[in-house]
C-alpha cells in the first residue's frame, strides 16, 4: 500500500524561550492508504496538536510532513486551505456544524469551496447523507437533530467529496454510549469501504476498535503497534 | 450567488439589528432623493416657464429715478447695429383702450417694431405681421391673437376687418392685418367665454407699429426709457450685457447704475445658482449620513465577525480560502447598505409624491439619481466592510475553532 501520511521528525514548540511547551517532540510516523489508526494519549499529551498538524491546520516548528507525497509543512494559508479541502475530511468532537444551515447545506460546504456545480453538489451530498442513514433529515437544521445525528451529518460532510483521509478528533466525546457505538460503527463501515481513518481519542475502549494503535505521551510517540484484539 | 444567499440569510437572522444599522443610510438617502427631486423639478419648471414667457426677449430699462436721460429711435438703430448676435431691437410702448361692440373689451395696444413678431410663441395663423414701412408711415394696422378674435368678433376670420378703439375721449380705427395662432386650450376657453357672454374678464393684446402710439395717438412722445432686445437661444445674458453697456455709453451713464437688465434668463440663472448651493448642501448631508451609516455598518459587522468566529473556523477547516471569507463578509455589508439605500430611495419617492400635492410644479426623479444612490450605497458598504471582512478572513482556524 502506498504511504499517505509521512511525518518526519516534527517538533511543535509553543512560547519558545524560558517556559516553552514542546507539544510535539521529534515525532515521526507513517500511515499507509487504507489503514485504520487510533492515536491515544492522556489529556495534554499533544493529541490535538498532532491532529492539527496532520489536518494541515497548523505548521510544525521543525521537521517535514509529506501528505500524499507533497511537502505540506511550509505552505501559505490558501495553499493549506486547498490541501484540507482536497485531502482531509474532519470529524470534530463538537460536531462543528453551522447552525444557520440545513444538514444538506452543511454537507455541501466543502464541495462548494472546491467549485463543484450546484447540481452535482446536491447529488453527492444526498448520497453522503444517505450513506450515514440520514436521507430523511436532509432539510433539518442542526438544532432539530440529536447529538448522534449531528455527528453523522458531520461525517457525511467529511466524506461527501471523498477525501483520502478521515481525521476524527474525539468524535464520540460529546455523545452518550448508544450514539457513540453508532458513530464508531459508521466510521468502521467507512473504513470497510476503503477509506483511511485516523481516530484520536483518550478512551482505550474506543482505541481498541482500530487496527493499529499509536500511544503518545509528553509529545513523544510512546508505542506504535498492531492491535491484537482488532475485529474487522 | 452563494455569497448573496448567505448574506441575505444572515441579515434576516438579525432583522432588528440590521434595520437599526440601515437607519442612518435610509434617512440620508431618503432626504437626498426628496431634495434632489424637488430641486430638479424646480429647475426644469423655472427654466421651461421662463423660456415660454420670453422667447429670448430681454428688457433694458433706464431708471427714471436716477436719471432723466432717454433714448431716441435713432439710438435704438445704433444699439441694434452695435450688437451683432441678436434678431433685433424694439421699443415697447403700450397703452390701454376699449372696444365697444356687442360687449365691451379691454385691449392693450403694444407699440413696437417688426422684430416684436418674435414674441408670438406659435407664430402667425393668418395674414402677416406689420412691416417697416407700416412703422415709417405710422399705419393704423394691428395683429391680435386667434382667441381674442373669437371673443371679440366670434370668428378668427378677421383679416382686413376694422375695429374702433377708444382711449378716454378719443378713438382710432385699426385694420387687423394678422392673426396670431393660439393653443387649443386658449381657443376652447375663448369659445366658451364667447358663448356664455363672459368675455369681459379677458384683456387682449394688439400689436401695432410704435409710431401709431407715439405720433397718431400722441399718448407718448418719442422718449424711450425702456426697450427690448430679441436674442438667439443661449446668448441672452451676453447680449443683454452688451446692450446695457452700449446704452450707458450713448447716454454717458457709465458707472451710475441707472441702466438695468430685466432678463428672465438672468433670473433663472440666479435661481439655478441658489439651487446649486442647495444641492451642494444636500450632497454634504448625504456624505455625512453615508459616513455615519458606514461606521455603523463597520461596527455591526465587527460584532457579527466576533459572533461568528467559530463558523469562520469551520469554513476555513473545510477549505474556504481567505478570499472566500473576505467576499462573504464584504457582500453582507454591501447588501446591508444596498437594502438601506433602496428603502431610503423608496421612502424618498413616497415623500416626494406627498410633497407634490403641496407644490405648483411636479418634482422630477431622474434615473441618474437612482443609479447614483445604488452605486453610492453599495460602495459605502464595501468600503466600510473592508476592515471587519479582513479581520474575519485573517482568523487562524485553530483559534477560531476553539471559540465557543
Ligand atoms: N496554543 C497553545 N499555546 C500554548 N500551549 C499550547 C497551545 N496549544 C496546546 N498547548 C499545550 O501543548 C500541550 C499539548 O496540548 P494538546 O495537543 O491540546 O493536548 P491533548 O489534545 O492531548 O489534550 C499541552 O501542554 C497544552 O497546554
Ligand atoms: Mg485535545
Amino acid at each position: 500500500m502506498p504511504v499517505l501520511v509521512d511525518v518526519q521528525d516534527i517538533c511543535k514548540i509553543y512560547n519558545p524561550g524560558e517556559n516553552e511547551v514542546r507539544a510535539l517532540d521529534h515525532v515521526s510516523l507513517s500511515i499507509d492508504k487504507g489503514e485504520f489508526v487510533a492515536i491515544i494519549g492522556q489529556s495534554g499529551s499533544g493529541k490535538s496538536t498532532l491532529m492539527n498538524m496532520l489536518g494541515c491546520l497548523d505548521t510544525p516548528t521543525s521537521g517535514k510532513y509529506y501528505l500524499n507525497g507533497v511537502d505540506v509543512s511550509h505552505m501559505t494559508d490558501d495553499e493549506q486551505s486547498d490541501v484540507r479541502n482536497r485531502e482531509i475530511g474532519f470529524i470534530f468532537q463538537g460536531f462543528n456544524l453551522i447552525q444557520s444551515l440545513t444538514a444538506i447545506e452543511n454537507v455541501e460546504l466543502p464541495l462548494m469551496y472546491r467549485g463543484v456545480a450546484k447540481k452535482t453538489r446536491m447529488e453527492l451530498s444526498k448520497a453522503a447523507l444517505e450513506n450515514v442513514g440520514l436521507g430523511h433529515r436532509m432539510d433539518h437544521k442542526p438544532n432539530e437533530l440529536s447529538g448522534g445525528q449531528q455527528q453523522r451529518v458531520a461525517i457525511a460532510r467529511a466524506i461527501a467529496q471523498a477525501p483520502p483521509i478521515l481525521l476524527a478528533d474525539e468524535p464520540t466525546g460529546n455523545l452518550d454510549s448508544g450514539s457513540s457505538k453508532e458513530i464508531i460503527n459508521t466510521i468502521k463501515k467507512l473504513h470497510g469501504e476503503g477509506r483511511t481513518v485516523i481516530l484520536i481519542t483518550h478512551d482505550p475502549g474506543i482505541a481498541k476498535q482500530a487496527k493499529r494503535i499509536i500511544t503518545i505521551s509528553d509529545g513523544k510517540i510512546a508505542s506504535d503497534e498492531i492491535n491484537p484484539d482488532y475485529i474487522p | 450567488m452563494e455569497y448573496l444567499k448567505s448574506a441575505l440569510s444572515s441579515i434576516k437572522q438579525n432583522k432588528g439589528r440590521s434595520f437599526l444599522t440601515m437607519l442612518g443610510i435610509i434617512i440620508g438617502i431618503a432626504s437626498v432623493i426628496v431634495i434632489l427631486s424637488i430641486g430638479n423639478g424646480m429647475k426644469s419648471y423655472v427654466n421651461s416657464s421662463l423660456d415660454d414667457m420670453t422667447n429670448g426677449a430681454v428688457t433694458i430699462e433706464i431708471n427714471q429715478k436716477k436719471t432723466d436721460r432717454y433714448l431716441t429711435p435713432q439710438n435704438l438703430t445704433t444699439i441694434e447695429e452695435a450688437i451683432s448676435e441678436i434678431y433685433g431691437v424694439s421699443t415697447s410702448f403700450s397703452t390701454y383702450g376699449e372696444i365697444h361692440l356687442k360687449e365691451d373689451h379691454i385691449v392693450n395696444l403694444l407699440g413696437g417694431m417688426p422684430v416684436m413678431e418674435r414674441e408670438l410663441s406659435d407664430g402667425i395663423y393668418k395674414g402677416h405681421f406689420y412691416k417697416k414701412d407700416d412703422v415709417d408711415a405710422a399705419r393704423a394696422v394691428g395683429i391680435m391673437d386667434q382667441s381674442s378674435a373669437i371673443m371679440i368678433f366670434g370668428t378668427d376670420d378677421v383679416i382686413d376687418k376694422s375695429v374702433e378703439i377708444s382711449f378716454g375721449g378719443r378713438s382710432i380705427e385699426i385694420t387687423i392685418i394678422g392673426v396670431a395662432k393660439s393653443d387649443e386650450e386658449a381657443l376652447a376657453n375663448a369659445r366658451k367665454a364667447r358663448q356664455s357672454g363672459e368675455t369681459a374678464y379677458y384683456y387682449h393684446s394688439i400689436y401695432v407699429p410704435y409710431t401709431l402710439v407715439t405720433q397718431k395717438l400722441g399718448l407718448n412722445d418719442e422718449r424711450i426709457t425702456s426697450y427690448k432686445i430679441y436674442t438667439h437661444p443661449g446668448t441672452a445674458d451676453e447680449a443683454a450685457l452688451r446692450a446695457k453697456s452700449v446704452t450707458e455709453n450713448l447716454l454717458n451713464l457709465r458707472g451710475e447704475g441707472a441702466v438695468s437688465i430685466q432678463s428672465f434668463a438672468s433670473m433663472a440663472g440666479m435661481y439655478n445658482n441658489i439651487l446649486n448651493v442647495v444641492t451642494l448642501v444636500v450632497a454634504l448631508i448625504a456624505a455625512i449620513s453615508l459616513v455615519v451609516g458606514g461606521i455603523g455598518v463597520m461596527n455591526i459587522m465587527t460584532v457579527t465577525v466576533t459572533e461568528r468566529t467559530r463558523e469562520i473556523g469551520i469554513r476555513k477547516s473545510l477549505g474556504a480560502r481567505t478570499s472566500y471569507i473576505l467576499l462573504q463578509f464584504l457582500t453582507e455589508s454591501a447588501v446591508i447598505t444596498l437594502i438601506g439605500g433602496s428603502i431610503g430611495m423608496l421612502m424618498g419617492f413616497i415623500f416626494t409624491k406627498i410633497a407634490e400635492q403641496f407644490m405648483s410644479f411636479p418634482p422630477v426623479i431622474s434615473p441618474m439619481n437612482v443609479l447614483l444612490v445604488v452605486a453610492i450605497s453599495t460602495a459605502d458598504g464595501l468600503f466600510f466592510g473592508i476592515y471587519p471582512a479582513r479581520r474575519a478572513a485573517k482568523l487562524d482556524p485553530i483559534e477560531a475553532l476553539r471559540q465557543e
